[in-house]
């Protein structure tokens, strides 16, 4: 069965490896890059020397981030590779056998449907976990130098910064097995799958993963204007997930909508009419493995039920 | 106990179906079929399509689980004792579907792991002598060649029990008669059971000897083909005359031309006067009008009961 296994998908096998190395040597050489860039301005020199307060190498960081800030989309884009690999491996890995009708030949030798399906999905989804693991262990190497002043909580770098990454490429290939028990053809197969990791990703990363715990709001009275700095206790590594103004009545807004007539200022405006200040919702830097693990959780057990799904729908089903 | 079964082969059954039924939603695809096939025995399953030959094939197999009735495989049920059934058993399905980027060699290699009961050299030594190239994708062979790859497959699992599915039905003359060779060869080394569905009798006729009927989900017949030929008659004669046939003998098919009647009659013993004795020519029957007389016989009972839906209406 392992070799079976290994001569059906040895292509997709080396697909992903390549893919792998590929984006492995394009972290490789921003990455040092970014280190030299680091050591040469003074910049790491400054960091270590203020472990506490980050803000002292304002101006260092700015021009570092300026630098490099644009390649954070490009390594992210690794990040779609999980997500491929649900489609282009999990899904047809059924859906072909039924499609070209070889599971009539494969399940007339003497080895059961359940044996079968236990080895492939074994195999897949161990080969998918080392892949997942790959994956995050270059980008959190490749991000160390951010990390150092933005920290690891933030909408991008939370989903490569720990298990959530290996839990996500299972879930993929998981739905793929699914999608492809379920639709029993290749090229519906691959559609299903990517609707599906999309649809709860999205859900997942910007209607769940804000509320795991009840996020932290502080405010603060509008002094000079907009830019009125928030408080000391939030940090650089918190996660800041909304922030604005609360009108007169307490409600959250974007701007000031003032009615007052006779003002040319809108902050003063706003002020008189009785805005009541500042407001940040956050999520600290300490609960970053919490909200890991987490999500970590939701992505495994949504994993659970798509393997107990394949493997109900091909005991049962024929064609 | 079955050391001694086995030897006296007439006695072991290789397939055994009772009161087999399987529906789709409302569709039935095989209505209660009993059935039970010799071991050693090399039996044709004729019908046309669509009459439920696969959907019988595949619960034979094991890879349909029957809506109620029973399988059994050499005594076991291969849904509840798959592991026993699966060594015992091969079955090719429809155009021999196969891994289209494997080579001959993989598909050896894919038998080689999967089957403990695997006999290398003899699936090789197949392909080789049919000079079938054994490094080449098997997308690339003919579809004779691909036929031969698959059946070298199923009989290096040296089954007991072998199952065709329409095995000659994508083969053109020239490899339909390789193919039979093959197969014909194998069955008489190893005294194998072959089951081969059909929807014509024509190529199957010189090397079965059991034939079953399937037609619109059920049985019509099954049976040793000499028994059934020697049961069955020809009778042409005067078409006023057929009452009187129909009240001495099961007729199974009639059919008119003018003021004269053929007709298709079963009968255990030799038909010496039938009717009043006058003027019918008897003669034995051809195997291909048996299997066409009672195929006639259901599309016309179908064809009444339709009848009847529409006057119900």
């Amino acid at each position: 069965m392992i070799w079976l296994t290994w001569r059906q998908h040895r292509i997709e096998g080396m697909v992903t490896l390549a893919v792998l190395a590929a984006g492995g040597v394009f972290l490789l050489i921003t990455g040092l890059n970014m280190v030299n860039t680091l050591q040469d301005s003074g910049l790491g020199a400054c960091l270590a020397s203020h472990p506490a307060d980050s803000s002292a190498c304002g101006a260092l960081g700015t021009l570092f981030l300026r630098q490099y800030g644009s390649i954070i989309p490009f390594a992210a884009a690794l990040l779609l590779a999980p997500i491929l690999l649900g489609a282009l491996v999990g899904a047809p890995l059924l859906a072909r056998e039924y499609e070209q009708r070889t599971n009539l030949l494969v399940w007339m030798q003497s080895v059961t449907r359940t044996r079968w399906l236990s080895v492939k999905v074994a195999l897949v989804l161990g080969a998918g976990a080392l892949v997942g693991a790959a994956l995050m262990t270059m980008l959190i190497r490749w991000y160390a130098p951010f990390d150092l002043f933005v920290g690891k909580f933030n909408q991008i770098a939370f989903d490569f910064s720990g298990p959530v990454l290996i839990a996500s490429t299972l879930m993929a290939l998981a739905l793929g097995l699914a999608a492809g028990a379920v639709t029993r053809r290749t090229v519906a197969a691959i559609f299903l799958t990517l609707a599906l990791i999309v649809g709860i990703r999205i859900l997942v990363e910007f209607n769940l993963r804000p509320i795991y715990q009840p996020q932290v709001v502080v405010t603060w009275p509008i002094e000079k204007g907009f830019n009125d700095p928030a408080p000391a206790t939030v940090g650089k590594e918190d996660w800041n997930i909304d922030s604005g103004l609360l009108d007169p009545q307490g409600n959250r807004t974007n701007g000031i909508h003032c009615d007052l007539p006779g003002y040319t200022d809108p902050v003063q405006c706003g002020k008189d009419e009785g805005y009541r200040g500042h407001y940040l919702a956050y999520q600290p830097a300490d609960r970053f493995w919490t909200f890991q693990w987490i999500e970590t959780g939701i992505y495994l057990a949504i994993s659970a039920l798509a393997v107990a799904l394949t493997f109900w729908l091909v005991r049962r089903r024929l064609s | 106990m079955s050391d001694a079964r086995e030897m006296n082969s007439s006695e072991t059954i290789a397939l055994e179906t009772t009161h087999l039924t399987k529906r789709y939603g409302k569709t039935v695809a095989l209505q209660d079929c009993t059935l039970s096939l010799p071991a050693g025995r090399v039996a044709a399953l004729v019908g046309p399509n669509g009459a439920g030959k696969t959907t019988l094939l595949q619960l034979c197999a094991g890879l349909l689980e029957p809506t109620s009735g029973d399988v059994r495989v050499f005594g076991h049920s291969p849904r509840q004792r798959t592991t026993e059934t699966l060594l015992r058993l091969s079955f090719v399905a429809q155009d021999h579907p196969l891994y289209r980027d494997f080579t001959a060699a993989d598909l050896l290699t894919l038998g080689r792991h999967l089957n403990p009961r695997w006999n290398d050299t003899l699936a090789r030594t197949r392909i080789q002598l049919l000079d079938i190239p054994l490094n080449r994708k098997v997308r690339t062979l003919s579809g004779g060649q691909q036929a031969q790859v698959a059946l070298a497959l199923a009989l290096g699992k040296r089954p007991d029990l072998l199952l065709l599915d329409e095995p000659l039905a994508s083969l053109d003359p020239l490899a339909r008669r390789d193919f039979l060779r093959t197969l014909m060869d194998a069955q008489l080394e190893t005294g194998m059971t072959l089951l081969l569905s059909s929807h014509i009798i024509g190529d199957l006729e010189r090397v079965c000897d059991y034939l079953i009927i399937l037609s619109a989900s059920r049985v019509q017949l099954a049976g040793d083909i000499q028994e059934i030929t020697q049961t069955h008659w020809r009778l042409i004669g005067p078409r006023q005359e057929v009452e009187a046939v129909a009240s001495e003998q099961t007729i199974i098919e009639a059919s008119h031309t003018g003021r004269q009647t053929t007709l298709l009659v079963r009968s255990a013993a030799p038909i010496q006067e039938p009717g009043a004795g006058a003027s019918w020519a008897v003669d034995e029957a051809s195997l291909e009008d048996i299997v066409l007389a009672y195929l006639g016989q259901q599309a016309r009972e179908q064809a009444r009961g339709r009848e009847k839906l529409e006057v119900a209406r």
